[in-house]
């Protein structure tokens, strides 16, 4: 038969509306088959063609918005309707479903809430977009340095245009502020006036424009004005200040000296720094053209050239309006080619300066950082046990949505049958789950007021400052998420149903082999192993806690109170403290014992052409072993320091093995110089071996050396022989008023000091041990999902046993049996898993708890118990029901 | 406001459905209005007076059989519907009423003129 112009044809059925198209078409073929045997087929061809024209017009051209009803909102509502009564239908269900999803969100969700805040750091300067940080690099840095050479940013300002502004921004202020008898801890850093064309702070009081330059004026903030000036506008005002080097920006960059006076300083400005979320906090800010006077008294270190001190100077720049990063990575590689080149010492090798965007600042954290943060692997970590946890959770959601797949069967077949088709059943599954989502959501965040506050308390908040607040845009973020989660748990089982053919689960139910757990079984053992490891880990690691707290530090550190000496003189107070009846013995040193600082000096024989050797040193008094009850196994104590006695040092046994020697008799005597300074060191006696380091940071106990140096005490050890500790510390306090007025009394008993050296360790146990909780808690719900619905799909047949005589216990047993298989598997794959798991990084760990079988027969058994009472309650109860009910029913 | 909506054109069509009654099928209709009244009637025109009837319920449609030319495309057979016959019925009232009311001169004038 002939064809109708193809072109045509196809046009017409491309416009035509879909409703009309079929019976038109035919009407248009008929004509034309007639035209063909009327007129042949050329005319019939154009009349052809001008009746396809001709039909083009509105009422038969398809809308352009469709021709199906586009506004589903029907749909969707009963989508809803039907997923609201089936999660209402099967409320044991959907209580596991919903409360396993509320606890690993809960999780993400703290997460979120934690980057949520670091986000709200330095939003608030206004050229935030084009500032950013300078880092070092070099070539055996094990991190980027957040610091920069000094010079930095003064060549970067005038070398290169690209460049807007830059500000230098020195650590090295920290001391007593005395005005008119008032004084204040004062910390901060030397500036110059950029620091305000870079920055956003604004001024309370004061011209931020002439604030930083002239030498002498500081700015300080709100509440150093409300100590120093209440009720006064201290503009203008003038500070005396005294240097004592205390730790600034971070606790261990400083050492507390005794005080040295600047001179005095005009208060230029106020700064109200409550008012500003920034990485950068201080007291104080000192102009930078101060340094030069006191490079000339020699009070500070001239640094104004040097190229190659790297570690306490923060360099940000303020780039051109027009430039980008790149403009500014090479015009830092031609400084350092510049400047680095012939410079030799092992920071200069490859020295790199890479810049840092001032947004990326806060949740990178860098060596030297100017404060504690939470390092970018802490929310890898946090990240990966909630994802464990939330997949945990959505495979509960999936298996058990599969495993009870014969309830919707019949469903989904009159659905398809009527017309569904695949793609709306899986919207209407994902729907019902993505429902489901949304009240874990609402239970999460009721789970996440209880989460965050015990969050905030974990010792290490101290340091890292979360304030977890809920802003509106957390919850924006939140409600996508639990969308999220919904789609993800709910994809599976959407697609795995979706698939049912209508013939077969309509005519014949079991071929679709309901209420086998086949994948849920596999899920629910993978649950279980990895709660096993969690459980395991967690024991391991409160076991090493526990370990460390009890541990032989080699020295007795009860009843001795620590009391920083701030610069006060160390023999007048000592003097002092003797009077208190209480007191029995008082030392001095400069570190604690195992307090996390060290120093280290390098050693070898006189005379000898050996390598030095490194050592660590301690300076104490000469009743710093008595007072600490270490043992000497040979020659004498310390002489009382002194010209002559300088060159006496004790040594422990770990030097005197170092050195070679055999007995510690035999080192007795024997002279030993310093790489740096010319002095020789006479060994005068050798003490037990005690842990001066950190239990965390050295398995073995290192060579240590101990010199009577008054000039470098820090801390005096006192100790006490009363059970009343609190009344001899105010007898204490009272005395140190007499000697320093000034200065508040810092105290700390040493055992505290000890353990608090522990504290992360126990937040590690908090963590993991709440992860294994609710790994564990997930795990079972599961498991008690399985339980239920076997018990209930099993009724007759426990009915009908029951009848025929079968015992209880057998009945429970029988539907226990696949259960308690399944625990075994997870415990055979899970409790080896957890114990090679552990031992891999317990291994590289120093002063390690012994890591036995006790441990994971532990684990293994609160996991078994767990599992058996979450099984034995629903076979239990199944097997209890008296069998007329299971079987009338009908 | 008019009782009945009903142009010409859809006058014709749906008295020719009447007329063609059991077999009033695209095609035939446009042959029969073609050879009654002999004028060239489009596919377009037919049609979308056909829809439009449909849509103002004077007619209804079912698919029938299909032919060796259709290509397997089923006829739309029409009818019409309880409404379309009222509306048939109004329209012809009204024509008669203005018939009747024309004065018999004036049409024997035109006659004679």
């Amino acid at each position: 038969m002939q064809q109708p112009p193809n072109l045509f044809l196809r046009f017409f059925r491309w416009y035509c509306h879909p409703k009309l198209a079929y019976h038109i078409e035919g009407d248009l073929l008929e004509e034309y088959v007639a035209r063909l045997k009327k007129v042949g087929k050329r005319k019939a061809d154009i009349k052809f063609i001008i009746d396809v024209l001709m039909l083009f017009r509105p009422g038969i051209i398809r809308p352009t918005e469709g021709y199906k009803n586009l506004n589903t909102y029907g749909m969707y509502k009963s989508y809803f309707k039907i997923g609201w009564r089936n999660i209402l239908k099967y409320k044991v269900f959907s209580f596991i479903n919903v409360f396993g999803l509320a606890l690993a969100m809960s999780v993400f969700m703290l997460i979120i809430l934690m980057l949520a805040d670091q986000n709200r750091y330095d939003q608030f300067h206004e050229k935030k977009d084009r500032i950013y940080r300078i880092l070092s690099d070099y070539k055996d840095a094990r991190q980027m340095y957040s610091s920069s050479g000094y010079p930095l940013a003064n060549v970067l300002k005038s070398d290169y245009p690209i460049i807007e502004d830059a500000v230098n921004l020195t650590p090295g202020v920290g001391g007593d502020a005395m005005y008119e008898q008032k004084i204040a801890d004062m910390r901060g850093y030397f500036t110059d006036p950029s620091f305000f064309n870079v920055f956003s702070f604004q001024l309370e009081e004061g011209d931020k424009k002439t604030a930083l330059a002239a030498p002498n004026s500081m700015v300080i903030s709100k509440e150093m004005a409300d100590k120093l000036f209440p009720g006064e506008n201290p503009i203008g005002k003038t500070i005396d200040f005294s240097d004592r080097q205390l730790a600034f920006p971070q606790e261990f960059d400083g050492i507390s000296a005794p005080p040295v006076s600047w001179g005095s300083f005009t208060v230029t400005g106020v700064l109200d720094e409550t008012k500003y979320k920034s990485h950068l906090k201080f007291d104080v800010l000192v102009s930078s053209s101060s340094r030069d006077i006191l490079y000339a008294e020699k009070k500070l270190e001239d640094r104004t050239n040097d190229w190659e001190w790297i570690y306490r100077t923060y360099t940000y720049v303020l780039l051109n309006v027009d430039k980008n990063e790149s403009d500014l990575n090479t015009a830092l590689s031609d400084l350092v080619k510049r400047k680095y080149a012939d410079l030799t010492s092992e920071t200069a090798k490859e020295f790199k300066y890479v810049p840092q965007k001032l947004a990326n600042v806060q949740l990178n954290v860098m060596s030297n950082d100017t404060n504690n943060r939470l390092p970018n692997l802490g929310y890898y970590v946090l990240g990966f046990l909630a994802f464990i946890i939330m997949l945990s959770a959505c495979l509960n959601y999936t298996g058990l949505s599969i495993a009870r797949a014969l309830t919707r069967a019949k469903e989904i077949g009159i659905r398809k049958v009527s017309g569904a088709q695949r793609k709306n059943l899986i919207i209407q599954f994902l729907s019902e789950s993505v429902i489901t989502a949304m009240i874990s959501l609402v239970a999460a965040i009721g789970l996440l007021l209880i989460v965050a506050p015990a969050f905030k308390n974990l010792w290490v908040n101290k340091y890292l400052n979360f304030e977890l607040p809920f802003i509106p845009s957390v919850f924006a973020v939140f409600i996508g998420f639990a969308m999220l989660i919904g789609i993800f748990a709910g994809a599976y089982p959407a697609l795995y149903l979706s698939k049912y053919q209508p013939v077969k689960v309509l005519k014949n139910l079991h071929s679709i082999n309901p209420g086998k757990f086949g994948i849920q079984k596999v899920l629910s053992i993978f649950q279980f192993v990895i709660s096993l490891i969690f459980i395991t880990t967690s024991i391991l690691i409160y076991n090493q806690f526990k370990h460390f707290l009890a541990f032989d530090y080699g020295f007795q550190s009860e009843n001795i109170v620590n009391i920083e000496l701030q610069g006060t003189d160390y023999q007048m107070l000592s003097n002092e403290f003797q009077s208190i009846p209480e007191v029995t013995t008082i030392s001095a040193c400069d570190i604690i014992p195992s307090g996390g600082m060290s120093n280290n000096n390098e050693l070898k024989k006189t005379g000898e052409r050996n390598e030095y050797k490194k050592v660590g040193i301690l300076l104490g008094d000469e009743n710093f072993t008595s007072n600490l009850e270490i043992n000497l196994l040979a020659g004498l104590q310390l002489p009382v320091a002194g010209e002559a006695s300088d060159r006496f040092i004790l040594v422990n046994e770990a030097f005197v093995k170092a050195m070679g020697y055999q007995l510690p008799s035999q080192i007795v005597g024997e002279v030993f110089e310093s790489k740096w300074g010319d002095e020789m060191l006479e060994v005068i006696g050798v003490v037990k071996d005690f842990r001066y380091k950190l239990l965390i940071n050295e398995d073995g106990i290192a060579p240590l050396l101990i010199r009577n140096q008054p000039s470098g005490f820090k801390y005096l050890n006192v100790r006490l022989s009363t059970a009343d500790l609190a009344g001899v510390i105010s007898d204490l306090e009272s005395k140190w008023k007499k000697i320093d007025p000034v200065h508040p009394f810092k105290y700390e008993f040493f055992d505290d000091q000890l353990q608090s050296t522990h504290q992360a360790i126990f937040d590690v146990v908090s963590i993991i041990g709440f992860i294994a909780f609710l790994a564990i808690v997930i795990a079972c719900l599961g498991l008690l999902g399985m339980a239920t619905y076997t018990a209930e799909r099993k009724t007759k047949e426990v009915g009908i046993r029951k009848i025929l005589g079968a015992e209880e216990l057998n009945i429970a047993f029988l539907l226990a049996k696949g259960f308690l298989k399944m625990l075994l598997a997870a415990i055979c794959i899970g409790a080896p898993l957890g114990y090679f798991l552990n031992n891999f990084w317990l291994q590289h760990f120093p002063n390690r708890v012994e890591f036995g079988l006790g441990t994971v027969l532990l684990g293994t058994s609160i996991l078994l118990i767990l599992g058996v009472l979450t099984i034995g309650s629903q076979t239990i109860r199944a097997s209890r029901k008296n069998p007329v009910d299971s079987l009338k029913m009908e | 406001m008019k009782k009945y909506q009903l142009g010409e054109f859809e006058e014709i069509v749906i008295l020719t459905i009447g007329v063609l009654y059991k077999e009033a099928y695209g095609v035939a209709i446009k042959n029969e209005i073609e050879t009654r009244l002999s004028r060239q009637v489009s596919m377009g025109a037919m049609h979308s007076a056909l829809v439009r009837l449909e849509d103002k319920g004077y007619v209804k449609s079912f698919n029938g059989e299909t032919t060796e030319e259709r290509m397997g495309r089923p006829r739309r057979y029409f009818q019409i519907t309880a409404l379309g016959k009222k509306a048939i019925e109004y329209t012809k009232d009204t024509r008669d009423e203005l018939w009747k009311a024309i004065p018999k001169v004036a049409l024997d004038l035109k006659i004679i003129g």
